[in-house]
């Protein structure tokens, strides 16, 4: 009887856990758009500090971002046409390659890049911020951290994505057509051709989709870990675990049901 | 009781100064006291700077203007945090157990020194400080 007591207790302590989580970050997300859609939000300072996160979370691992597209990109071109070789399928081997890497693959690693460098920054600093008042302190001057301190963190991560994965995918174009054609301008109009039937506009759509919602994740799901860190220091590691848990969790997931949606 | 009272402030009124209201730890003192012409009062970056180091030059502090929370000491701290809520321009301002935040140096006397500094400053100052401590403003 006390067993099933226990059981219970902990199967409620744990729904209740799970609610409360799922109603903080669909609060926090109620409280991005709606600060978004406000116009007095969008002013010069708020501008300023958006291109200041992009510097931060873009710009700064630039020439780190190009080295690891250009070697992953390298190493999985080599493998795809090496095996469509073998398997007497090289004619389709830069469809598989757009398809692998430039839909699938890179907006992944990007997202998962800027998880790991920006997102735990940002879970650390919001649930340092909260433990140390510096929240509170900002909300008595009348400058709200929604607009000063988390929707830039937002706009800056999710602007990221979308511009280190268009980056890399461009990359990784010039390197496959320089593996496939090497030097030589005879292969250019096939592989164009193939690159425009991959890239229709519903793929297109789905690739901003799907980067947007990468770059959201990598930016909210921390910060929402962050807000929710109970005002005693010791708890900041277990914040950032969580959060970043959470992280991991919502890009495989967002992944997972992209893949879905193409191709079942 | 301290803390009712603290607590029962209005936030529109009264520009609080008190250890439980900390710096921006990332940010320079004058970062810090430019947020608030910067997002409340909508000036540009270049003029709320401004701003903010002519308010740190009239406490005497100018000079720390680019130090952040944790490279200053209690005195430079609790001056940024001064300035902070005075560019609020509020009608009160209230200092919260100054002992807390002025552990090392006679308090009451560098209070008074930095309120001499002050043109234009909120027309009620009010420092709340334990009952005990009373015989340390005569």
């Amino acid at each position: 009887m006390e067993f099933l007591l226990n059981f219970i207790e902990r199967t409620g302590a744990k729904a209740a856990g799970w609610w409360s989580t799922t109603y903080g970050i669909v609060s926090f997300l109620t409280d991005v758009l709606s600060t978004i859609t406000r116009h007095t939000t969008w002013n010069r300072a708020t501008l300023d500090t958006i291109a200041k996160q992009i510097y931060f979370t873009a710009v700064q691992i630039l020439h780190i971002y190009i080295i690891y597209v250009m070697a992953i990109s390298w190493v999985i071109i080599t493998i795809t046409l090496s095996t469509a070789r073998n398997v007497g399928l090289f004619d389709a081997a830069t469809e598989m390659i757009i398809r692998v890497l430039l839909l699938e693959l890179l907006p992944f690693l990007t997202a998962l890049l800027i998880a790991l460098r920006s997102g735990s920054a940002i879970n650390t600093e919001v649930a340092l911020m909260k433990v140390n008042n510096e929240l509170d302190a900002l909300s008595h001057c009348k400058v709200e951290p929604m607009q000063f301190e988390f929707l830039p963190r937002i706009a800056g991560g999710v602007i990221s994505v979308i511009g280190l994965t268009v980056l890399g995918s461009v990359l990784t174009t010039i390197l496959a057509y320089l593996s496939i054609y090497g030097m030589s301008a005879t292969g250019f109009s096939t592989f164009s051709t193939t690159i425009a039937t991959v890239f229709s506009v519903n793929i297109l759509l789905g690739l901003a989709v799907k980067c947007t919602f990468f770059g959201l994740a990598v930016t909210t799901l921390p910060m929402a870990a962050g807000i929710e860190t109970p005002k005693k220091l010791f708890m900041v590691p277990v914040s950032v675990l969580r959060g970043m848990m959470r992280v991991f969790l919502a890009l495989v997931l967002i992944e997972v049901l992209s893949l879905a949606l193409k191709y079942i | 009781m301290l803390t009712e009272s603290v607590n029962s402030l209005s936030d529109e009124q009264t520009a609080l100064v008190s250890l439980d209201l900390p710096l921006r730890a990332n940010l320079s003192a004058r970062e810090n006291v430019a947020l608030i012409p910067l997002y409340q009062k909508h000036f540009d970056a270049a003029e709320s700077s401004r701003q903010a180091q002519a308010l740190l030059d009239q406490l005497g502090f100018g000079a720390i203007s680019d130090k952040r929370d944790p490279d200053m000491n209690p005195s430079e701290r609790f001056v940024t945090k001064l300035a902070r809520a005075l560019i609020l321009k509020r009608p009160q301002l209230v200092i919260e157990r100054p002992g807390a935040m002025l552990y090392d140096i006679p308090y009451p006397a560098f209070l008074r020194g930095l309120a001499f500094r002050i043109e234009n400053g909120p027309a009620k100052w009010e420092v709340f400080d334990f009952d005990w401590n009373r015989p340390l403003y005569d």
